[in-house]
């Protein structure tokens, strides 16, 4: 195989003649030659690469720095102004601390008695009636009508005058029940309030909104039981009214009752 | 002379253009891009340094603060989670909202215990108006009060100013028993009001309480505007009453006028 590929090329030798050898040479001399394209191919790369390098330091690298500095200062933002992990603490041993200082006095306060009656009858209504027990309600009419009596007996007052009574009785003792039931509530809106205290003293920066808005909605309650009181009041202060008025109403007809009669003696003598 | 010039000339030109199309075909067969026979290509090492330096890039400049920024976040998150809004004292929030919903419901049940103690039929009859917490209720009243009450005096029995003294304090002690229905109807409408409120609170979050918070509130506006309007029925009722009592006063100066002149003439005519 050796022997026979000199052989080939010794005659290839003699064959090509000199020129041809020159053209031969020409040919793998230009395969040798390194393409334009390719340098130009380099430039391009060395382009690119400092391109991607530029981006990566300037506009990603110094955004992700400003980033980091942001998100730090936010951090310790909240951390150290808005929600101060101390202050939180300190701000619930300030309510502890307050409801302790407060509670007992006014638990106090409360428990005291203001009853001052002191004959029996007056001393069991005045009893009943401060009891803030709706279940004894019952036990105001019999009571009451003990101490106020009961209305006069047909053959006794006049119809005007026994509806008179009775309606006056009924407001008085409509009140006096729903001043007992308003004192219940009025226990158990307390309650309400301690319970409320104590939540507070537990409570996250988050969840004291929903603390706040139990406060609110207990409010509410507390504002249509005033309400209700209220429209007692105003059903007491109406009877008042329309009895005065009713008796005007009876004098001015007795009075002109009266006065026909004396004008019907003095024309008679 | 002329023939071998022009033969060797004709070879110089064939050689030439032989030479010349092998050179155009070498060309078009030359491949557009070459790597190097020999050691490696300078591209490849150059791509390598720059390689190099982007992640070195990547590392300091991306990765770096990226991880900073990953870490802060997480403290962010945890400080969230364990300090601002904690489950447990959400839960617990949530908690007493079903706690207090016993409580109201128990209230409201006490204010609707009846309290009604008239005996005689007519009081009975105004006082059941009265205490209905009906709006529809209304007319009633007025006749119930009318029956009750009685109505203003005729003209035969008083004269106009008692009468307009009269017919005006009944309209102020009807309108004071139509103002107590309004609003115990309303402070029932409430109550419902602040259980449905107290109801959503058990299961809000604490992105939604301030919503519920600021409903409430506007309950409380409103409550307080009827509050007021009651107060201000009050005061008319009390007006009245101290109006009343002006107007016997000088009903009173003026008969004891009359009464004194009268007198003075039947005086008179005794001595002459």
């Amino acid at each position: 195989m050796k022997t026979k590929t000199l052989e080939f090329l010794r005659n290839f030798q003699h064959r090509l003649s000199r020129s041809k050898r020159w053209l031969v040479v020409a040919v793998i001399t230009m395969c040798l030659i390194p393409a334009n394209t390719r340098a130009q191919g380099i430039g391009d790369l060395l382009l690119l690469l400092h391109t991607i390098t530029s981006t990566l330091q300037g506009p990603i690298g110094e955004a992700l720095s400003e980033m980091r500095k942001v998100s730090a200062a936010v951090n310790n933002f909240r951390q150290q102004i808005i929600w101060p992990l101390a202050l939180i603490n300190q701000t619930r041993a300030f309510v502890s601390a307050t409801r302790a200082r407060y509670t007992g006095l006014m638990s106090q306060i409360e428990g005291i008695k203001n009853n001052s009656a002191t004959l029996t009858l007056p001393m069991q209504l005045e009893s009943v009636f401060r009891s803030a027990q709706s279940g004894s309600m019952g036990q105001i009419p019999s009571i009451y009508s003990q101490v106020y009596q009961p209305v006069a007996l047909s053959g006794i007052a006049q119809p005007v005058q026994r509806n008179l009574m009775d309606m006056d009785d009924a407001m008085s003792m409509d009140s006096l029940k729903t001043a007992m039931v308003s004192d219940q509530t009025t226990q158990s809106m307390l309650t309400l309030a301690d319970s409320l205290e104590q939540q507070a003293m537990t409570a996250a920066p988050g969840s004291a909104s929903m603390v706040t808005a139990q406060a609110r909605v207990s409010d509410l309650e507390t504002q249509a039981q005033l309400a209700k009181m209220l429209a007692a009041q105003l059903r007491q202060e109406a009877t008042k009214l329309a009895h005065q008025n009713a008796l005007l109403k009876q004098r001015s007809v007795a009075t002109q009752s009266l006065q026909n009669q004396i004008q019907q003696v003095l024309a008679h003598p | 002379m002329k023939l071998p010039t022009l033969s060797t000339l004709w070879k110089v030109l064939r050689n030439a253009v032989a030479a010349l199309c092998g050179l155009v075909i070498v060309i078009a067969l030359l491949p557009s891009k070459a790597r190097s026979q020999l050691g490696l290509d300078p591209c490849c090492a150059m791509m390598q340094v720059g390689l190099n330096t982007i992640s070195g890039l990547l590392r300091n400049s991306v990765a770096m603060p990226l991880g900073s920024i990953q870490q802060s976040q997480q403290q962010s998150a945890n400080f969230e989670q364990q300090v601002v809004f904690p489950m447990a004292a959400i839960n617990q929030a949530r908690s007493m909202a079903v706690q207090f919903e016993s409580q109201f419901v128990q209230m409201r049940q006490l204010f609707q215990l009846p309290v009604a103690s008239a005996t005689l039929p007519m009081p009975q009859m105004l006082e059941q108006s009265l205490l209905s917490a009906n709006p529809g209720a209304m007319p009633q009243i007025t006749s119930n009060y009318y029956s009750l009450y009685g109505t203003v005096m005729t003209p035969a029995n008083a004269p106009q100013p008692v009468r307009n003294l009269v017919d005006m304090t009944d309209a102020e002690a009807q309108a004071a028993m139509k103002k107590a229905v309004e609003i115990d109807a309303l402070a029932d409408l409430e109550l419902q009001a602040a259980e449905q409120i107290n109801q959503q609170l058990q299961t809000a979050a604490p992105g939604t309480s301030p919503i519920l918070e600021a409903e409430t509130a506007t309950w409380l506006v409103r409550a307080n505007a009827y509050t007021q309007s009651a107060m201000a029925e009050l005061v008319r009722v009390r007006s009245i009453e101290l109006a009343n009592s002006s107007g016997q006063l000088k009903f009173s100066a003026s008969h004891t006028a009359t009464l004194q002149t009268t007198g003075n003439q039947i005086l008179q005519q005794g001595v002459q």
